[in-house]
């Protein structure tokens, strides 16, 4: 089967900025990939290409389509909530339901509306008069009664508190994601959704620095806390990163075997989080 | 179709200055002839159908030059507004062409806003002349009650709602590429680029090409839909000679001015596929 999104050679630059530097990519159909990386990364501007919101260089599909070209027939099978609370502040909550089912054919009502009352949103109420996690709180109704094959979110629970934010990653994962959905999240709290991504991409400067599976990043890195008196012979594994931390220096590897590592000290699977800092910081030095 | 019924509908949740100025100009209007002069035309004869001709086209002329007005703002905000509150991230997350979106905008600029001010005009001018009728009794029953008049009124509503929409369409697809383009300040930008090619016209080449076609557009209208004036003595005169059905599409300005106009449309379209945020 072809793959959900496919980009081959994608770049975008604005003037002089290069903000993505010929990123190949391939999400394949029911996954939830992490795309991870720093302010000013191109995470959004790969998922701005990604929605057809603007143009770009190199090859890209997205469930068949070319997105810039074909935005209207995407949507219809996939939908997105860029950044937080961009739902129009005059608009009303009834209005908003209305106007998606009116537009949108596979919106299902009675999923919206039910979302809506769990979380206690009356359908009069205009967006300015609701807190900016009630806002967000629609558009998620508002989204995930869409029934589309790729769902993107872009820091989908900025502004939600924990509460909140739980309940979100809940519903999706219980209520929304099944293996004929694709979900392509970014977010800073990367401990927030680690348990249920199945990839992640980590992405900086415009180019994709890791992009795998959970259970081969697994198998890839390893993490060992050495003690002072053997740090030498460890380093002669060459790591990748260095992390000094209660008198104790983590090295961090990359496809070395873990027998090999194993006399160092205790070996662990680094979290995306350590491993993203890692990452990014051990490949810049 | 179907998007069409939506959007048009989502236009007017948003902008509900399409439907308050004509319902606030209404009850203004309502308000002087309860309390104010019914005398104002002392000079004709009372049963002259002159007097009816006044009353109904001052009434339709103030709903008309606000319809203006209004519409030209609408245009220039419309494509604008949602950029920089940045909603328009959400509208782009729906199965809705940018072609639906500008056309749609569209729409409501050109036939939907001036369509409302028509209504109001018609609703207003019936409460007004039924109120002055009882106030000032001399006129009951008389020249305010003429339905040749009326009919005339209402054939010259919809011959200068068609017309205008063709004739302003370039005006229109210009404030909807300045809407759909600038990072700020759509209202002065429709105007900065014309203001400067004009001056470099007139200081370098010592020509007025743009302003005598930018003057011809803007207030060559009635000149090109109607036969000499619109003012006129003869009280026998009706609406149906002055207008100028042949004059109108046998004039190549109106053509021009509609392939102009469509050209402007489509890169306001295409602006509007690539411009998501300010």
């Amino acid at each position: 089967m072809a793959p959900l999104i496919a980009a081959a050679n994608l770049s975008k630059k604005y003037g002089s900025h290069v903000a993505l530097d010929n990123v190949n990519l391939t999400i394949e159909a029911g996954r939830i990939v992490g795309l991870i990386g720093p302010n000013g990364a191109g995470k959004t501007s790969a998922l701005r290409a990604m929605l057809g919101l603007t143009t770009y260089e190199g090859r890209l599909s997205v469930l068949g389509r070319e997105p810039f070209r074909e935005r209207t027939a995407l949507m219809k099978e996939a939908c997105f909530i860029a950044d937080v609370a961009v739902l129009p502040s005059w608009l009303r909550v009834d209005q908003a339901v209305d106007y998606v089912a009116g537009v949108h054919p596979r919106f299902r009502r009675d999923h919206a509306m039910n979302f809506l009352s769990k979380a206690q949103i009356g359908g009069k109420r205009r967006m300015h008069e609701l807190s900016k996690g009630m806002k967000t709180q629609v558009h998620l109704a508002l989204t995930m009664a869409i029934d589309a094959k790729l769902l993107v979110l872009d820091e989908p629970t900025l502004g939600l508190d924990i509460l909140a934010r739980r309940s979100f990653y809940d519903a999706l994962v219980n209520d929304y994601m099944d293996e004929t959905r694709t979900i392509v999240i970014t977010t800073h709290q990367v401990e927030e959704v680690e348990n249920l991504l199945t990839d992640a991409i980590f992405i900086a400067k415009g180019r994709i620095v890791l992009d795998s599976s959970l259970e081969a990043i697994a198998q890839r890195f390893c993490a060992v806390s050495v003690a002072a008196d053997r740090l030498e012979s460890a380093r002669a594994l060459k790591p990748f990163y260095e992390r000094y931390i209660l008198g104790k220096t983590v090295l961090y590897f990359e496809d070395r075997e873990r027998t090999q590592l194993a006399d160092f000290g205790e070996l662990h699977t680094p979290s995306i989080a350590d491993l993203f800092v890692a990452k990014l910081s051990g490949d810049a030095s | 179709m179907n998007n069409y019924v939506w959007l048009i509908r989502r236009e007017i949740w948003e902008r509900r200055a399409i439907w308050l100025v004509p319902a606030v100009m209404s009850a203004v209007l309502i308000l002087l002839a309860l309390f104010g002069r019914t005398q104002f035309i002392s000079d004709v004869p009372m049963e002259s159908p002159y007097v009816g001709k006044v009353y109904l086209g001052f009434i339709a002329g103030l709903f008309l030059v606000i319809m203006m007005l209004y519409s030209t703002l609408y245009l220039l905000d419309c494509l604008y507004d949602d950029r920089r509150d940045r909603s328009i991230l959400f509208w782009k997350s729906l199965p809705i062409s940018d072609t639906d979106t500008v056309i749609s905008k569209l729409l409501v600029g050109l036939i939907a806003i001036p369509l409302v001010s028509f209504v109001a005009a018609d609703v207003t001018s019936v409460i007004v002349a039924f109120i002055v009728s009882l106030r000032a009794r001399s006129m009951v029953g008389g020249a305010l009650w003429n339905a040749g008049t009326w009919l005339q009124m209402q054939g010259l509503w919809m011959y200068v709602i068609v017309t205008c929409a063709i004739w302003y369409l370039p005006v229109a697809g210009w404030c909807l590429m300045v809407s759909a383009w600038v990072k700020r300040a759509p209202m002065l930008w429709s105007v900065l680029p014309l203001l400067v090619i004009y001056l470099i016209e007139r200081f370098f080449l010592g020509t007025h090409y743009l302003a005598s076609v930018v003057g011809y557009r803007l207030g060559g209208y009635t000149q090109a839909a109607f036969h000499g004036s619109l003012h006129t003595d003869d009280v026998t005169a009706t609406v149906w000679q002055f207008i100028d059905v042949g004059g109108f599409f046998g004039n190549y300005a109106t053509w021009l001015g509609l392939a102009v106009g469509g050209a402007m449309i489509i890169a306001a379209i295409q602006m509007r596929m690539r411009r998501t945020e300010i």
